[in-house]
């Protein structure tokens, strides 16, 4: 099952970083894909501009899959939303 | 938010130079004792060769060349003379004193005032900020700004974070005393720093912190470190915060910034800054890929090495930005003005004080 973050960050990955797109599923981890954490910091301040929401720099690391990642990514993004609108 | 208000008097660019020690260092010669290679360098930063001094030269003699050029550059007759050198280095020639005292005697410049500024990587555009200040405050007329580096000195060559990014260099501007809102006038600017992140770009020893300490220094104090990382983050954030705040400020669209001069930290840091702050990568202007990343003297050196490939045009608008340790982080803006050297370049291209150095 995949979510809207897990599309987003899927076309990322594919469009920004060359990363081939039958390459990516949930459970393949960043390592997997040869990204190591220079290339997840720069991921997560691609996300943070598409997004417009202050995403911290320890999101995710390395070894994550690219499916936890989007959730992690996903909850920042909603409890920044939250934030905002209360 | 409102513009503050112009200064009286503003500090106008009318010369450029820069100087690159003639030791050309490729990824592959660095590859020979670390374990790197020219692919991961590249694709991690963007860089493919830096330049290096031999031993005997210092700061002050890279400093010294690049000024002789600017000033040469600025007034080929040498009539006009310059009344303060401000050094922007990382690397002084000695903790003590001051390193531009030093170059204005070697430009035969004795009995101008004469100071550094230390802000790492964003050194030259606090440079500029505090030369702009000298100049409207009445303070200086003529201004020699150099930003020189040697980090080759405090590089740990056993480190490949660090040894493969770093280069030797310097670049320098002249700023005369001019009208605010002619071509070349600097301004306005944004400036600012973040004391915490001191460990993040960092030589540990060698300062009052270490020699008050009460321990022996550490044998890997001496030398230069950098969480690569964090200060990605930080770099993109800050560069890109400071540029929209300096635009709003001078009260640029970003679709009117003709050339993003950013500090050449990283490829990827620049592409990242020119994409947040939506200015087309192609006019982002680059050289990090021949010099890697100079600290200070990389803003002057990449605008006189564009200047010389034509790709700066009188009237044209440039937005300079830089991230630095400290950290440190500043933007300002000009347009480019109509320089009196350019005469000389025109009717003699290939001068080879350029070309040769930087490709030897």
């Amino acid at each position: 099952m995949t979510s809207p973050m897990y599309d987003t960050l899927v076309d990322l990955l594919v469009t920004r970083f060359e990363v081939d797109r039958a390459e990516i599923s949930p459970e393949v981890t960043f390592e997997d894909l040869d990204m190591d954490s220079l290339f997840l910091v720069e991921l997560l301040v691609v996300i943070q501009t598409e997004t417009g929401v202050e995403i911290s720099e320890d999101t995710a690391s390395p070894r994550d899959t690219i499916g936890h990642a989007a959730e992690a990514i996903a909850a920042q993004v909603l409890e920044a939303t939250a934030a905002k609108s209360s | 938010m409102a513009a503050p208000p112009a200064p009286a008097r503003a500090a106008v660019l009318c010369g450029t130079g820069s100087f690159l020690p003639a030791r050309r260092v490729s990824n592959d010669m660095l590859s020979a004792t670390l374990d790197t290679s020219d692919e991961w360098i590249r694709t991690r930063t963007g860089i493919g060769a830096r330049h290096f001094t031999d031993p005997g030269t210092t700061t002050s003699d890279l400093a010294a060349a690049a000024g002789a050029r600017a000033i040469a550059d600025a007034d080929p007759s040498g009539v006009d003379g310059v009344d303060t050198v401000v050094v922007a280095t990382t690397t002084p020639d000695r903790p003590c004193p001051g390193t531009a005292p030093v170059v204005a005697a070697k430009l035969g410049l004795s009995g101008a005032a004469a100071f550094d500024v230390s802000a790492v990587c964003t050194g030259f555009v606090y440079g500029l900020a505090t030369a702009a200040g000298l100049i409207a405050a009445g303070a200086a007329r003529r201004v020699l700004l150099v930003g020189a580096e040697t980090y080759s000195s405090i590089l740990d060559p056993d480190d490949r974070t660090t040894s493969v990014i770093f280069g030797d260099a310097a670049g320098a501007v002249v700023l005369r005393a001019g009208e605010p809102g002619e071509p070349g006038a600097v301004g306005p600017f944004d400036l600012g720093s973040d004391g915490d992140g001191v460990d993040l770009i960092t030589v540990r020893g060698g300062g009052a912190e270490q020699r008050l300490s009460g321990r022996p220094a550490e044998p890997g104090d001496r030398w230069f470190t950098m969480a690569g990382k964090q200060v990605f983050w930080q770099a993109v954030r800050h560069m890109a915060k400071s540029s929209r705040a300096v635009l709003d400020q001078a009260g640029w669209r970003v679709d009117e910034v003709d050339h993003l001069v950013g500090h050449q930290a990283n490829l990827r840091i620049l592409n990242r800054l020119a994409d947040d702050i939506g200015v087309p990568r192609e006019r982002s202007i680059t050289n990090i890929a021949e010099v890697g990343n100079t600290s200070a003297a990389s803003i002057p050196l990449a605008l006189d090495q564009a200047r010389a490939a034509g790709r700066l045009h009188t009237g044209d608008r440039l937005l300079l930005t830089a991230f630095g340790g400290g950290l440190t982080w500043g933007s300002t803006v000009l347009t480019w003005p109509h320089l009196a050297g350019d005469a000389n370049r025109s009717t003699n291209p290939m001068t080879p004080t350029r070309s040769e150095e930087s490709t030897r």
